[in-house]
């Protein structure tokens, strides 16, 4: 079904666009799980324009719904780039989306976005569908030509590329019939500069287990790391080598041995008992501050989990009010 | 005697690998009408059965007789058979069963409690925990049952090697409220308050929905261990504590936030007047002996104080300061704290001088980066496990209700 797009388009997709798909996705997932103790925290979460289209309803290990929505942006001549997005509700029994609320939506974003068009719609799943194209083509009358942008939430961690993929369809002739066909279309991420800053923050926070060092002063540390890991296995060998000449495994060489007295001479002479105490003492200073540096922080995050616990299970949780933490 | 040795056969057939075990496993489950009745005869037959091979046939049969009213006779029969049990049972073939390996453990200690030797009982417990136990993190109902084992048997040292592990899962919230409330009690036993004292805040601070006996009796003792330990006491309690407990703990013990009072004034003789007025109340909560600890430390937190303000001292000044009768008992109490590491000083014996030094440590030793090393690494764990528990609470659809829903 897909094969490469020749209608000469180019795309640009904004993230904004990126990230409402993966939130409406995210949101109507955790609303569909079900809650651990009787009161059923989907209620009194507010569920305007989403719900999961898949009919299934056994609590456990159900198939991930599919979202559906729209996206719209401009189309300047031949490229057409892709702003925002909208969630639709999707009608399993006519296979369609709300065409009313979209009419509506539409002239909403009008009044605010006067060059925005609507020039497709989006939806999860990690491919193409056959059901698809009935909504595609009812988008039709609106834009003749729309695109179907698709979102694959299934996190795969050796695909380096975006699980993204932008559909067009072209009339294909297959087996004498012509028929509308999808066809992947290539596209590039286009950004404005509060769409830079949000994507950089989310970039930065810290992963809980503890991966790659995003942090300067982590980065520094494990060059330290490695710098001295290496220098330690070289002494190793050295010191590998001239065991095995004591033992006489192998000839004596003595320029190498001259060498090697050499660097030891170099190494520094301080042995003295006060040397050794100031350095103990401020390595212990050091440590100790190591210590409360991370216990600052094992505090604050304890801290931020009681909240939450008391938020989440005391029935009178107390608001405002404070105690002395001990 | 068909059925039984039917029964017997089985078991002896099926417990070679793990599929067969899972198979007899379920037969034994669909058999447990006919093992219920014919108890008494599978007892008899139990030699027949090897408890490290058999040990889920055994198991069960197990549970089957020690079901049922408790006497002497029948109490003194099964007690040697259950422990050689638990000592020699196989691990694997138990974790499947859990349940009934805890229902024969709980009757076992019935029985040994009935027989009024409870020293019988703390080591085939001990080994029956750390069989139970799928991590050494893990709480099992079995753990309150032995150290209570413990506490009567008074081998408070076996106690204690429990106590040291960490817990972070838990079966039954029940389980923890006694396991903290029953440890507290051996910490205390031995002298350790401020494991105690930790052990018991966190029974006074566990999440519950209702007052709690527990909580309250562990409340009273939390009080006086923190003026053993610490000198003083703040009734407010921090936030994680449940809003129940809260309110209501401090109304089941009027009388012991009294005697926080009167201790906070620093005055021996009050305290002393207000524990013989309200003698009977402190007896019938069994804490008498905490109390009398509590005038005693009483005197220690005095001549704490007066080494932040004196750098030398007389033995007759201490002795009058702190109401002392003599200067010999002065002496004899200042000796005992520096024994105990809790005060620094040198005694001049000729001139009865007591001179006041401050902290030797110097913190430039290598065992001292060792304990700060060790310290950093357990910390360093604590932070990964809190960090996961916060990701998974931030999850929980209970708490995104209650956040979003407002």
């Amino acid at each position: 079904m897909a094969s490469s797009s020749s209608s000469g388009l180019t795309f640009k997709l904004h993230p904004l666009v990126i990230v409402n798909i993966s939130d409406h996705y995210t949101r109507v997932k955790s609303q569909m799980h079900p809650p651990l103790t009787a009161t059923n925290g989907s209620d009194g979460v507010d569920n305007t324009s989403s719900s999961p289209s898949s009919s299934s309803s056994s609590p456990s290990r159900s198939p991930p719904p599919r979202v559906y929505g729209c996206v719209i942006g401009i189309q300047r001549g031949r490229t057409v780039e892709i702003f925002n997005s909208f969630e639709l509700l999707y009608d399993p029994s006519t296979h369609s989306l709300d065409r009313a609320f979209l009419e509506k939506k539409q002239e909403l974003y009008k009044k605010v976005f006067p060059h925005f068009y609507i020039l497709g719609w989006y939806s999860t799943g990690s491919d193409a569908q056959e059901s698809d194209m009935h909504i595609h083509k009812a988008l039709m009358d609106i834009n003749e030509s729309p695109v179907y942008v698709l979102l694959n939430p299934s996190i795969n961690h050796a695909q380096k590329d975006l699980p993204v993929t932008i559909f067009e369809s072209e009339l294909h002739v297959i087996d004498g019939i012509p028929q509308l066909i999808f066809v992947r279309a290539s596209y590039t991420i286009e950004t404005v500069e509060a769409e830079r800053i949000s994507v950089d923050h989310v970039a930065h926070l810290k992963p809980s287990d503890g991966g790659s060092a995003a942090t300067q002063l982590a980065a520094h540390l494990t060059g330290t790391h490695s710098a001295i890991k290496m220098l330690n296995s070289r002494i190793r060998v050295l010191h590998h080598y001239l065991l095995s000449m004591q033992k006489g495994d192998i000839p004596c060489e003595n320029s190498l041995l001259r060498q090697v007295s050499s660097l030891l001479r170099r190494l520094p002479a301080i042995e003295s008992g006060k040397f050794q105490d100031d350095f103990l003492m401020e390595y212990n200073d050091t440590l100790l501050i190591t210590y409360l540096a991370m216990f600052t922080n094992c505090s604050s995050s304890m801290n931020e989990l009681v909240d939450k616990f008391n938020t989440a299970y005391d029935r009178h949780s107390r608001r405002g009010g404070r105690t002395a933490f001990f | 005697m068909d059925s039984v040795q039917a029964l017997i056969t089985q078991i002896q057939g099926l417990s070679s690998s793990a599929g067969d075990v899972s198979r007899l496993h379920s037969n034994l489950k669909q058999a447990e009408e006919t093992i219920f009745s014919e108890s008494a005869r599978l007892f008899s037959a139990l030699d027949q059965l090897d408890p490290s091979i058999h040990s889920l046939g055994y198991l069960y049969i197990l549970e089957a007789c020690s079901s049922g009213p408790l006497t002497k006779e029948r109490a003194a029969a099964l007690v040697l058979p259950i422990s050689r049990f638990i000592n020699a049972c196989a691990v694997e073939q138990i974790r499947l069963a859990p349940e009934k390996f805890i229902s024969v453990c709980k009757r076992f200690k019935d029985q040994v409690m009935l027989l009024e030797a409870p020293m019988r009982g703390v080591a085939p417990l001990l080994t029956a925990i750390r069989k139970l136990q799928t991590s050494s993190e893990h709480l099992t109902p079995l753990h309150p049952e032995f150290l209570l084992l413990c506490l009567l048997a008074k081998c408070y040292k076996t106690g204690l090697s429990v106590l040291h592990d960490d817990i972070s899962e838990v079966d039954q919230p029940r389980d923890l409220f006694l396991y903290c409330y029953y440890g507290g009690m051996i910490c205390i036993g031995q002298k350790r308050f401020s494991k105690a004292l930790e052990l018991l805040h966190n029974v006074v601070t566990a999440p519950m929905s209702t007052m709690n006996a527990i909580a309250v009796e562990a409340y009273k003792k939390y009080i006086l261990v923190s003026l053993i330990h610490h000198g003083q006491f703040s009734t407010s309690l921090p936030k994680y504590t449940s809003s129940v407990a809260q309110r209501n703990l401090k109304n089941f013990c009027q009388p012991y936030i009294e005697l926080a009072n009167s201790y906070g004034t620093g005055k021996i003789t009050e305290l002393q007047t207000y524990v013989q007025t309200n003698k009977e109340k402190f007896e019938s909560d069994n804490n008498l002996g905490l109390v009398e600890q509590v005038l005693a430390s009483m005197y220690k937190r005095n001549i704490q104080r007066l080494t932040q303000t004196y750098l030398t001292l007389s033995l007759e000044d201490i002795a009058n300061t702190v109401q002392l009768s003599s200067a010999k008992e002065a002496e004899m109490h200042v000796l005992q704290m520096i024994q105990d590491g809790e005060i620094y000083a040198t005694i001049n014996q000729k001139d009865g001088m007591v001179r006041f030094l401050e902290d030797p440590e110097q913190y430039k030793t290598c065992e001292m980066i060792e304990h700060i090393d060790s310290a950093i690494q357990r910390i360093m764990a604590l932070s990964n496990k809190l960090t996961g528990m916060d990701e998974q609470i931030s999850c929980d659809p209970l708490y995104l209700g209650k956040c979003t829903g407002w």
